[in-house]
């Protein structure tokens, strides 16, 4: 039982920088602009918080420096891939690599190899209990005492998934996406659009790489992304943009990692190998989604995604 | 004309643009930009010792961009190299050290092979679902590059870890599968190698029906599956390709520079990675990619020297080199501007001067 709980509990906590990732980056793939800087924006909002809480002290700071920071990125990112048209893969690509080398720059030339905030922040005192959940046996073990952008993230899929699907802006995202001419044709801004799409994503993604870095380990290093902004483009693909079905996705990656990390002590010599099922399950659940879709289809040829 | 000089501004305005933006960094940082420019330069390619080392360096990269123009002309984006080429390199590296006191010929011949048939092993898993089932291939080969690192680092750390070194590493490969050094110099058999494998890709893209295919494919793939061209195939061929390459590299790697795989064995940000920018660089063209390679190992060698002989860290090349790639992803100068027409006419100034030379 004990086990059970706390595989679900890891599942929550290895869910949250991903959901968070991926229900902001469903607006920029439904706005038809495949982001793959995602990565790099949830290192560079790992780096900026911790940065920022290094000097002032301060947690309020460090994550709106972490947002300002990485509207600016989304600036760039859509400056490159929409204003100038450029390849969207690759400006994803430099911008990933920008981040760290930015990071990595940043750090030596402060002297340091990775930032520790244990001083700074106690990771116990972030973790909210919620009352009355808590004292339920089991329930409460799984679903209280999280931080609270963990809390935040699942009240945000709700939020993120009516705004696409219930206002104006949402409306014109997808319209952007499917039809970009149309959109023009009925005086939507287009290129306004887009950057919102890739800004809401960038956001998001801030706020993922404090709950990484801050509210998770009071730790930044310039590996900890591993890989999340990928991960979480693979769930937006399986559920086809859809902020709802996208986060499914992103708790069976996070039910993987839990998986993995507590199975992986019974595992004894072979444990390491636990750490490459995550991905292989996105592969597979990929795969399968992938299967689904096609199975019916009738249609010849690659579509050019 | 006009196309040509567009095309040269267009590679080298990024280049400019990004060392000017590293620039202010330094300064920004108490540098002397020059001074480390300087010592960039004359380390990597004035240099005698410098400019061969930097030639063993591009030998990797120029396979690994190869395996990335080949997928990214047909449209393909293979971004599993890294995983490709780790592995390839590592099983390399394991057959380099179980085997002693073969004949060189046959341990180097055999450590290439099973470098190269696990790079094609491992590609074939992105080609499959792809041709097959349609699987984005983009976000299958990100996830496996993960795991193909998580694993490597697994068989690192347990069944090959050499006990006697003090951090996670494999045994050396023994004497009989290294490649031997030539003229006193890091350059080795493997260079030569690999310049033999760069005709035969040149002819691959340029004289071949594959690489017309790749091109149709590249352009509009409806259109060359509507021909009647089994893209399906194709992509799988692609990949093959891709993922040889990519093994070769790793295997090459590993047996004329590392000997041993260690969890830096690729670098940062990685031979993979690096392959892709020189491949942009290079604009896809198999010319371009050994210009570009070399102008990018440079790089390489001389941040090494930045950090023996400056204070600057050697990451500011890393944000030089990813600069590069963010302001190649645009056409920076079109056909049609301003710069460009002068630069016609001064070049067709200088074509006339000539002309009329010849005649005198």
């Amino acid at each position: 039982m004990d086990l059970i709980a706390n595989i679900l509990y890891d599942t929550i906590y290895h869910s949250t920088p991903v959901i968070l990732l991926v229900i902001g980056g469903v607006y920029a793939y439904k706005a038809n602009v495949l982001n793959i800087a995602m990565e790099g924006m949830l290192l560079f909002g790992a780096f900026s918080s911790a940065l920022m809480i290094l000097s002032t002290g301060s947690l309020f700071y460090g994550l709106l420096f972490a947002l300002i920071v990485n509207i600016f990125i989304g600036l760039i990112f859509s400056y490159f891939g929409i204003t100038r048209k450029g390849n969207v893969i690759i400006v994803g690509i430099a911008i990933n690599l920008l981040t760290s080398a930015l990071a990595a720059f940043i750090l030596k030339v402060k002297g340091m190899a990775i930032i520790n905030l244990s001083e700074q922040v106690d990771i116990a005192s972030l973790k909210v209990n919620i009352p009355l959940i808590k004292d339920i046996p089991f329930f409460g073990d799984v679903l209280s005492g999280h931080p609270i952008t963990t809390y935040l993230t699942f009240v945000l899929i709700f939020v993120l998934s009516v705004v696409m699907f219930r206002t104006k802006f949402g409306t014109y995202v997808r319209v952007v996406g499917e039809n970009e001419e149309a959109a023009k044709s009925i005086g939507i801004k287009v290129n306004l659009i887009k950057y919102s799409a890739v800004i809401v994503g960038s956001l998001t993604a801030a706020l993922a790489g404090y709950n990484l870095a801050i509210e998770r380990l009071a730790l930044y290093t310039n590996t900890m992304s591993a890989g999340r902004g990928f991960i979480a483009i693979a769930a937006i693909y399986c559920g086809r943009g859809k902020p709802k079905l996208s986060s499914i996705y992103a708790i069976i990656f996070g039910l993987a990692k839990a998986l993995a990390i507590n199975f992986k002590l019974f595992a004894g010599p072979i444990s390491g190998l636990f750490e490459a099922i995550p991905y292989l399950v996105m592969v597979i659940v990929l795969l399968m989604a992938s299967y689904l879709d096609n199975k019916n289809s009738w249609k010849r040829g690659y579509p050019n995604e | 004309m006009k196309k040509t000089i567009s095309n040269i501004l267009n590679v080298f305005m990024p280049i400019l643009l990004a060392f000017l933006i590293g620039a202010i960094i330094m300064i920004a940082i108490g540098e002397n930009p020059i001074e480390v420019y300087g010592i960039l330069i004359e380390k990597s390619l004035l240099d005698q010792k410098g400019l061969l080392k930097t030639i063993h360096t591009a030998s990797p990269l120029i396979l690994t961009a190869l395996a990335i123009a080949i997928s990214f002309k047909a449209n393909i984006f293979n971004m599993g190299v890294e995983g490709q080429m780790l592995l390839g390199g590592f099983f390399a590296g394991v057959i380099g050290f179980t085997f002693e006191g073969l004949n060189p010929v046959i341990h180097i011949t055999l450590s290439i092979i099973v470098g190269v048939t696990v790079g094609i092993l491992f590609a074939l898993i992105p080609a499959i679902l792809k041709a097959k089932f349609k699987v984005n291939e983009l976000v299958v080969t990100l996830m496996l590059n993960y795991a193909a690192l998580e694993f490597v680092r697994f068989l690192a750390e347990g069944p090959f870890r050499d006990h006697s070194s003090g951090y996670v590493s494999t045994p050396m490969i023994s004497e009989s599968s290294m490649f031997k050094r030539l003229f006193e110099s890091e350059i080795t058999l493997f260079t030569i190698i690999v310049l033999i494998v760069f005709v035969i890709m040149y002819f691959v893209f340029k004289k071949t029906k594959l690489g017309y295919e790749i091109e149709a494919i590249g352009k509009n793939r409806d259109f060359s599956e509507a021909t009647g061209m089994n893209v399906g195939k194709k992509i799988i061929i692609i990949f093959i390709i891709s993922g040889a390459l990519s093994g070769l590299a790793g295997a090459g790697h590993m047996m004329s520079d590392q000997m041993r795989f260690t969890m830096s064995f690729s670098g940062n940000p990685g031979l993979g990675w690096d392959g892709m920018l020189i491949s942009l660089l290079g604009m896809h063209s198999p010319l371009g990619i050994i210009v570009a390679a070399v102008f990018y190992s440079a790089l390489i060698t001389g941040s090494e020297s930045i950090a023996v002989f400056t204070s600057v860290p050697r990451e500011i090349i890393l944000i030089i080199q990813s600069l590069i790639i963010l302001f190649l992803s645009i056409k920076m100068i079109s056909k049609n501007a301003k710069a460009v027409a002068i630069l016609e006419k001064i070049t067709n100034k200088i074509l006339r001067k000539d002309n009329k030379g010849v005649k005198k």
